[in-house]
């Protein structure tokens, strides 16, 4: 069972999406929830399974789907995919279960279920097709979720939120197909497998282009500055589930092709454009912190902080050294529990008091104190606390940053403790001084429902912040593998010097010890 | 004193005429059984048309076995040529005309169906068309090309409404002026090279080096103002949407696919020797007609306020994309048209039958149209399936993958990259996204807005039969499992196009 449980794990949510449709409106989130958990549990064997030991893809199937062209249905995991995968299950297992009252519920869970399966086949695909067909589902789902159960401004927000990833998509498609194009002009055979793109040396000034259309792509998906436009739209006028799986799993996508597709395919034009994508990711850092400063809606202030954090993670993976790269997926998997917690707990307040304004508030800590901690732990996770698992995934990715440019790491560091700025601000306002809302004064704490949403996450936020090693490490020897893929193809010697070679570091540790 | 013409009726090889003669007999047997007795329903002769049709593809099936091992076959004084994109673009129309055909089974009674005359000429149509993509004679093409407009004509006029009037004469005016324009560049062919066969003409061309580059420019020019009104490229499609407007939704689907397949195979046949030839303008007029043909039709779908004109101009813009094809002219580009076409077919006909289905006798009241965006507002909060299936049509036309047609936009692109075109590729994906958004408005009315005061349920469904429903469910089934079909498709129509030499 084990050798297709990727295929499973894809396929299970989509058949019981599709079953969801006889199900009974009033048994439907019975049915979600039972779903997610099977496919949470499904996801927990695969980690059990997985060898960190063995370097390289596991689980692999393939099937021939359009080989007149190259394309077949090829998945695999490594370390860096099965994490988000587990994140993955995990968020929509909670969000399905803590579900309000939402009108048109069935739909809702159905739309899930969909969007979940979108999810793990992005993270599971080592085809370019597969990948970019699952990349582009994932649109759809969301775009009814934010459409039909959002906000004011929702149908703006949706086309808005489909429009941008849809251009950026378009461009990479095309990329994806001169990269195949190469593929054939080198090799005499059409072929759409990121594997075999590994192996293929392309000259300098190919990458360079190939690695734009590409990056246009992920980074609106980031969405980096300045594509960042269509986020704040999306998050504002999304309901709470919406937000909480755009945010942990959705914007992922971008950071972790980045690492799957760009880093290894194309480590020259990495290192070309490495300085110039640090600044645009300082200036997502500093930028959004500035603008998250000036927000008067909370849910606005989170959504700018999650976007900041971003910039933190392209940041790690451009420092293009196991340190930083470890870093950037390990604070990915953090951004995922942390502000996906974090939207969770802007959806509580929001359920009792229909507004998201922070002026609305204050001295809600005396109300509801369980919510306040909560909160309180998350927001602090958030801008980086150490023992809080934020700060590993941080502090990895400046580390491997600084080997590359201190300067720059010294600016993305002051701007991330400037940044704790807004955010111990924004829970001054709306957790200390006096209640002075009449409306607040009666607000029921957190119940026993969104506990088992929230109890969880702060578990793991916690605990990864204090022993981060069973993710870490086998992170960590996958990203080794990318690494020293990424040495052995760069031409330059420029790139060469820039992209050390992990191996030759672990080889000449014993020798220092012996001297 | 003359000599006697002798010819063998071996040397005609009359079976190269077979699937077009089935067609003829099968309107007129159509005739016959009216004369001998008036009165019978519309069903005996959608039936009697599907299974002329189904004869007509089993002749053309014959000729595959005879085509891959000798390539072409010539018959009728050498006048009919059948090659590969002879077979592949006849499946074509003959497979979309078997679909498209029971669209008149409706629960409503539309009075054009009830007359026998509507399945004769329908069948005459499509000999005409067969006639047009399995010659290459500018002379046979052009009777060809007239017989089926002809009968087009008057089939959009049966519709019987005021616009459907305004429609058929627009489109026979606009056709007179583009059979002049035929003409006139096949004169112009004729006087360069003594010839009117194709493959003539391109090799009389290619002997003298192009000397007489102006003349051949202003036949070009004609040809393809001739062909560009059939196909609906920009600037010549102006009737596009008023004539897909005045007609049945049925019959607006069928022209957004057949006529087209066919003009595309005649223009293969005569642009890809002259884009082939080097001179380099050549490119850049087809070139400009592609790339505003995309565009710009793009853009007007934008703005349409009704759904059925924003799908006649989204149709301008496939035809553009398909034409792009024909401009990067290699094998692969030209197998990627044909599955363009064939993907398509399935997913225009579920577009076109989802508006045919909802399609009331009157106006709704404050409707200036028969399908504006605002009926189908919150059409999955009244009929969920139904919404489903349209909006699954427009995914497949915005080119979402794994439905249909982004296997052929991806195959067209794939074949832009290769023949070194990547200006041409990025514009191409970039026309998608700009297209992205007219479809996607239609699924933000179904699914995100609230339904209005007067649609009752069944407004949707009005004209709905069970061979309507099929026929949707039939579409879906095809634009969803695409990826199963597309290898393969792909096979046979690469061998096929291969084997033609184009």
């Amino acid at each position: 069972m084990l050798d297709n449980i990727l295929t499973i794990l894809i396929f299970f949510p989509a058949l019981a999406a599709m079953l969801g449709f006889v199900v009974e409106k009033g048994s439907i989130r019975a049915f979600g929830v039972s779903v997610a958990t099977v496919e949470f549990v499904l996801s927990l064997a695969l980690w059990y399974a997985y060898d960190p030991s063995v370097v390289g893809m596991q689980f692999m199937e393939s099937m021939p789907l359009i080989p007149a062209f190259g394309i077949n249905y090829l998945l695999g995991i490594d370390a860096i995919s099965l994490f988000i995968i587990v994140l993955a299950t995990f968020i929509t297992l909670i969000g399905i279960a803590t579900l309000g009252e939402v009108k048109n519920i069935k739909n809702m869970i159905i739309t899930l279920l969909f969007l979940e399966m979108t999810m793990i086949g992005v993270f599971s695909a080592l085809d370019a097709i597969v990948f970019y067909v699952f990349w582009e589902l994932s649109l759809v789902p969301m775009l009814y979720l934010i459409g039909a159960w959002g906000g004011p401004k929702r149908i703006y927000a949706s086309i808005k939120f489909f429009l941008y990833t849809f251009t950026g998509s378009l461009i990479m498609l095309v990329g994806m197909l001169f990269m195949a194009y190469f593929y054939y002009q080198a090799t005499g055979a059409w072929s759409f497998s990121i594997l075999e793109w590994y192996r293929l040396v392309l000259p300098e000034n190919l990458q360079l282009w190939l690695f734009v259309a590409f990056f246009m792509g992920f980074a609106i998906k980031v969405p980096m500055f300045p594509f960042h436009t269509w986020l704040p739209y999306a998050h504002g006028q999304a309901p709470t589930i919406g937000s909480v799986i755009l945010a942990a799993i959705l914007l992922k996508m971008g950071t972790y092709a980045f690492v799957r597709f760009s880093l290894p395919m194309f480590p020259d034009a990495a290192v070309f454009f490495m300085i110039p994508i640090a600044i645009i990711a300082i200036i997502m850092i500093i930028y959004t912190a500035m603008v998250a400063y000036a927000q008067e809606d909370i849910k606005q202030v989170v959504a700018y902080s999650s976007v900041s954090h971003m910039g933190v993670i392209i940041l790690g993976t451009f420092a293009l050294n196991v340190e930083g790269i470890t870093g950037s997926v390990f604070l990915m998997i953090a951004h995922g529990v942390v502000s996906g917690a974090l939207f969770f707990l802007v959806g509580v307040i929001y359920d009792r008091r229909h507004t998201k304004m922070m002026s609305e508030f204050g001295g809600l800590a005396h109300v509801m104190p369980r919510y306040a901690t909560i909160f309180g732990v998350m927001m602090m996770a958030s801008v980086g606390l150490p023992l809080t698992i934020n700060f590993i995934g941080e502090f990895l990715s400046l580390l491997g940053f600084y080997k590359q440019s201190h300067i720059l790491t010294l600016l993305a560091g002051t701007a991330i403790i400037v940044g704790a700025i807004y955010m111990l601000t924004a829970y001054k306002k709306a957790f200390f001084g006096e209640v002075t809302n009449e409306k607040n004064k009666n607000l029921p704490d957190v119940n026993k429902r969104e506990m088992f949403a929230l109890i969880p996450l702060v578990i793991i936020t916690i605990w990864l912040g204090i022993y981060p090693k069973p993710v870490l490490e086998p992170i960590n020897n996958s990203v080794e593998a990318i690494v020293s893929l990424m040495n052995e193809k760069a031409i330059t010697q420029e790139a060469k010097n820039r992209i050390p070679d992990p191996m030759a570091a672990k080889v000449s540790t014993p020798h220092g010890g012996t001297h | 004193m003359l000599e006697p013409v002798n010819i063998s009726i071996q040397s005609l090889n009359l079976v190269t005429l077979a699937p077009m003669l089935i067609a003829i007999v099968g309107a007129l047997s159509i005739i016959v059984i009216d004369l001998v007795k008036g009165g019978l329903d519309k069903s005996l002769y959608v039936m009697l048309t599907v299974l002329f049709l189904f004869l007509d593809l089993g002749a053309i099936f014959n000729f595959i076995e005879t085509v891959s091992a000798n390539g072409t076959l010539l018959g009728f004084f050498d006048v009919i040529l059948i090659d590969g994109l002879a077979i592949l673009s006849q499946l074509i129309i003959v497979g979309a005309s078997i679909i498209f055909i029971p669209l008149s089974l409706t629960s409503k009674r539309f009075h054009e169906y009830n007359y026998p005359e509507y399945y004769a000429l329908f069948l005459f149509m499509i000999a005409g068309f067969q006639f047009m993509v399995a010659s290459d004679n500018l002379i046979l093409i052009f009777v060809g090309l007239e017989t089926a407009s002809l009968a087009l004509y008057a089939l959009i006029a049966m519709h019987n409404r005021e616009k459907s009037f305004e429609a058929a004469v627009k489109y026979f005016t606009m056709g007179a002026l583009a059979a002049g324009f035929y003409s006139f560049s096949s004169m112009v062919f004729y006087a360069l090279t003594g010839s009117i066969e194709i493959n003539q003409i391109a090799a009389v061309l290619a002997a003298d080096g192009y000397a007489n580059i102006g003349y051949v420019l202003v036949a070009v020019i004609f040809m393809l103002a001739s062909l560009g009104f059939k196909l609906s490229l920009v600037p010549f499609h102006t009737w596009t949407p008023d004539v897909y407007e005045g007609s049945s939704a049925a019959l607006a689907g069928y022209m957004s696919i057949v006529p087209k397949i066919a003009a595309f195979v005649v223009a293969m046949r005569l642009f890809e020797f002259l884009i082939h030839s080097g001179v380099v303008w050549l490119e850049i007029v087809l070139y400009a007609a592609v790339v505003l043909t995309m565009t710009a039709a793009n853009i007007w779908a934008l703005v349409q306020k009704d759904v059925k004109r924003m799908l006649a101009y989204s149709s301008i813009s496939h035809a553009g994309f398909a034409m792009a094809a024909i401009l990067i002219g290699t094998t692969q580009s030209n197998s990627a048209l044909f599955l363009y076409w064939i993907l398509f077919v399935f997913t225009n006909l579920g577009a076109f039958t989802m508006l045919w289905v909802s399609r009331q006798k009157t106006l709704l009241p404050g409707q200036s149209s028969d399908h504006p965006y605002e009926k189908f507002a919150g059409m999955v909060k009244t009929m969920p399936l139904a919404a489903t299936m349209m909006a699954l049509f427009m995914l497949s036309l915005a080119g979402i993958p794994p439905f249909g047609i982004f296997w052929g936009k991806l195959y067209l692109i794939g074949s832009a990259v290769s023949a070194e075109y990547p200006m041409l590729a990025l514009i191409m994906a970039l026309n998608s996204a700009i297209a992205g958004y007219y479809y996607l408005k239609l699924i933000i009315y179904m699914f995100m807005k609230e339904p209005i005061d007067n649609a009752s349920s069944s407004s949707y469904m009005l004209n709905a039969s069970l061979p309507l429903k099929t026929i949707i469910g039939l579409a879906a089934l095809a634009t969803i499992f695409s990826v199963a079909m597309v290898n393969p498709l792909m096979e046979f129509i690469t061998a096929m196009v291969y084997n033609s030499g184009y």
